[in-house]
């Protein structure tokens, strides 16, 4: 009796390890799906910060676009146009200056179509990766295939 | 003793960890209690307010080449966080501010310095002062917006803490006042006015939508896009605009008078190619030409005599001698006088008991309903209103050709002017014969061309029109060609044509442009004031088209008040002849000559 006693006291590191084991194997299970969280998480951030900073940028860009469509648009103003031709000496010419030319197939320039303004959009929920709204549970079930 | 050395390691493990914590917590109190604590509260403030108003861009509007008449730059409001302000930055900012943007600097300092936060307001849009005490928000433009950025990323350059640029779309105008009146303008609060800005309004705002602010990172989507305004590209061709602008500009010069206008219409589809109106409206610079409710400048407020936008659509005027052609037309189409009827002319007639005598106060003696014409006699017009066609007969086919109604022309402001027919409490029978040449009837210029354009279109009248193409998000669209009736056969339109083309190379001789068929008719019109007609001033005109053999312009020239000759054609004729010579060759119109050659060998 003595003797089983005495084995059974000689090995606590058994139960230490068993209990340390029995804690830390949740506790580690616990940190990585908290990593796993974190990292998707940074990720979704991340990508959420750029798509602000792309947004940002398009709304500067297309000030600038207005801009330097509206600095062209002045300087070849019909004002600005019709001094620069006096000042290289050019004039309206008469009726009787012109020289008139029957030309057979010719077409005329096609009348001027603007450009189509943007069309409303509404990408809602649908046009973001389901990697950053999905759940754990949820991506381990796809993980699956289920 | 082999223990001691992992303790002190563990010690100082948690001295790490605590010099950290530590930090974080004096970090966090920084936060929260320190000098920029109000501004991340209002950080949170905004955040805390989770929609936001976005606003769809305004739509282009384009001349028929493909212009840019109208668009939109970006403007920035100087905005400041009040409680993000120290003592330097809001010297700083004063005198950036008063240096760049030429502001006195007392002015910028004094709002930095006011004690905003007391009543209520921690977030300030700069203004300055202009006349009358009122203050206008300051704006800069994309440049000074660029210059002002680099000094706030840069930390060696003066302190701008505090200061934040807001973008905010606004109109430009990159032709100027060129075709000013037919534009319109648009207000700081993004409202359009007069013109094709204020008539076409809805349709180039768009819609604005609401949408949750996007801050924070985690809840970045991609934002919608409201619904854009449509683009519009206007039948106005800026270098018929530029020359008839210019002309019109040297004849008012030339001329001493006061006002004038000048439109081009192709009276087959009622197309507008030019709208020249003096004097000009810039855009760019629209503030005087604000409705009085909406003005800040309290001296105009009080002036008297508005200016009317765009007149040839919103100002109305007694005729004169042009509207003779409407008199003749109708006598013809009902057939009641013929070209070679003779009249003769005693320089005197009563009707109603109102004697109207000619423009020269001579008798012409027997003259042809072409001589009628040629020489503009009042008495003989007078005559056939009132002898020929009777009151029932001569307001119908007056009706008919739309006087007093708006003709819809898409520009705002349009009025119908005025036309007092028998069923109206105030006319008199004189009223038929004065009307027959213009007088105690009131028109606009608009009008005016319509009605005549009937007349260079086969007698067909087409409405005017100013939008070529809508171009929406979902297709373009044409509007068609509106026929607003026929007051008259195409017989008789075809005839009366060649009696104003005879009469044009006959006595307003200053309108015949060599090699090119024209017809048209002269007007000096008297202006009507309290006290009757104003001995002093007159209103010249001309309206003519071309080529008689198949008309692809009307021009209408209207000049107010000349003083170097009273007369249409001396005054007016002129401009309509310069004008029709460039008209010409801009619209690729060969003379008469070649045109006949072509067909023969065709």
């Amino acid at each position: 009796m003595r003797r089983r006693f005495h084995a059974f006291q000689q090995a606590p590191w058994r139960v230490q390890i068993r209990l340390t084991s029995g804690t830390m194997l949740p506790l580690i299970a616990l940190l990585i799906i908290g990593g796993m969280y974190l990292a998707v998480n940074a990720r979704h951030a991340r990508a959420g910060r750029h798509v602000l900073d792309l947004q940002r940028q398009q709304a500067e860009l297309l000030r600038y676009n207005a801009e330097m469509g509206a600095t062209l648009a002045e300087m070849t103003s019909p004002e600005r146009m019709y001094q620069r031709a006096l000042g290289l000496g050019f004039r309206y010419a008469y009726p009787s200056e012109i020289e008139y030319i029957l030309l057979e197939d010719y077409a005329p320039p096609r009348p001027f179509v603007a450009p189509r303004p943007p069309a409303s959009t509404n990408p809602g929920e649908g046009m973001l990766s389901p990697a950053y709204t999905e759940t754990l549970g949820e991506w381990f079930l796809r993980w699956l295939g289920w | 003793m082999e223990q001691e050395p992992s303790r002190r390691r563990i010690r100082m493990v948690l001295i790490i960890v605590a010099a950290v914590v530590l930090a974080m917590v004096i970090q966090l109190i920084r936060v929260q209690f320190g000098p920029y604590a109000p501004a991340f509260a209002a950080i949170e403030e905004i955040v805390a307010e989770q929609v936001d108003k976005v606003e769809p861009t305004r739509g282009v509007i384009y001349d028929r080449d493909g212009r840019v008449l109208a668009s939109n730059v970006p403007l920035y409001y100087l905005e400041v966080e009040v409680r993000q302000l120290t003592e330097t930055s809001k010297k700083q900012i004063a005198a950036v501010l008063s240096r760049a943007l030429v502001l006195p600097y007392d002015d910028v300092y004094g709002q930095l310095t006011y004690e905003w936060v007391d009543e209520g307001q921690l977030r300030i849009r700069l203004t300055r002062e202009i006349s009358g005490g009122k203050r206008w928000p300051i704006t800069v433009d994309q440049i000074a917006a660029d210059v002002l950025k680099g000094f706030l990323a840069d930390p060696d350059a003066p302190d701008l803490s505090g200061l934040s640029l807001v973008p905010a779309p606004s109109r430009a105008y990159p032709a100027g006042s060129l075709a000013g009146h037919v534009i319109g303008f648009v207000n700081q609060k993004g409202k359009g006015y007069f013109g094709i800005e204020g008539y076409y309004d809805d349709w180039l705002v768009g819609r604005s939508i609401t949408i949750e602010r996007g801050y924070i990172p985690l809840e970045a989507r991609l934002r919608p896009d409201p619904p854009a305004g449509v683009n519009l590209v206007l039948t106005i061709d800026l270098d018929i605009q530029q020359m008839v602008e210019e002309i019109l500009i040297q004849t008012i010069e030339a001329d001493g008078a006061e006002s004038g206008q000048v439109i081009v219409m192709d009276p087959e589809n009622g197309e507008i190619l030019a709208m020249a109106i003096w004097p000009p409206l810039d855009p760019n610079n629209y503030e005087p030409w604000l409705p009085p409710e909406e003005r800040t400048d309290e001296e105009s407020e009080d002036d008297e005599e508005e200016p009317v936008i765009n007149p040839a659509v919103a100002g109305q005027y007694e005729p004169g001698s042009t509207f003779k052609v409407i008199t003749m037309a109708a006598a013809l189409d009902a057939g009641l006088v013929t070209p070679d009827e003779e009249f003769i002319d005693t320089g005197q007639i009563e009707v109603g008991g109102h004697t109207i005598r000619n423009w020269d106060g001579r008798a012409w003696g027997p003259q042809t309903m072409l001589g009628c014409m040629e020489h503009s006699l009042n008495v003989c017009l007078a005559y056939v209103s009132s002898e020929k066609l009777g009151a029932p007969m001569f307001y119908e086919y007056l009706r008919a050709f739309g006087i007093g109604k708006m003709t819809g022309i898409d520009l705002a402001g349009e009025v119908s002017g005025q036309l007092r027919t028998p069923r109206h409490p105030d006319w008199t029978e004189s009223d038929l014969g004065t009307n027959a040449f213009g007088q105690g009837v009131s028109v606009t210029s608009i009008q005016l061309l319509t009605a005549i354009g009937a007349v260079a279109n086969q007698g067909v009248m087409v409405q005017p029109h100013i939008v070529l193409e809508v171009v929406g998000p979902d297709g373009v669209y044409w509007p068609k060609t509106t026929v607003l009736g026929q007051p008259i056969t195409r017989e008789t339109a075809e005839t009366l044509t060649e009696m104003l083309s005879k009469s044009l190379s006959g006595e307003t001789n200053f309108a015949h442009v060599p090699g090119y068929q024209l017809a048209g008719k002269t007007g000096t019109a008297q202006i009507p004031g309290e006290f009757g007609y104003d001995p002093r001033w007159t209103v010249a005109s001309f309206v003519g088209w071309g080529p008689v053999r198949d008309p692809q312009f009307i021009v209408f020239v209207r000049v107010d008040k000349p003083e170097t000759s009273p007369w249409g054609s001396v005054v007016a004729a002129p401009v309509f002849r310069e004008i029709v010579e460039r008209l010409v060759i801009m619209l690729e119109i060969p003379p008469d000559s070649i045109y006949e050659g072509l067909n023969l060998e065709n």
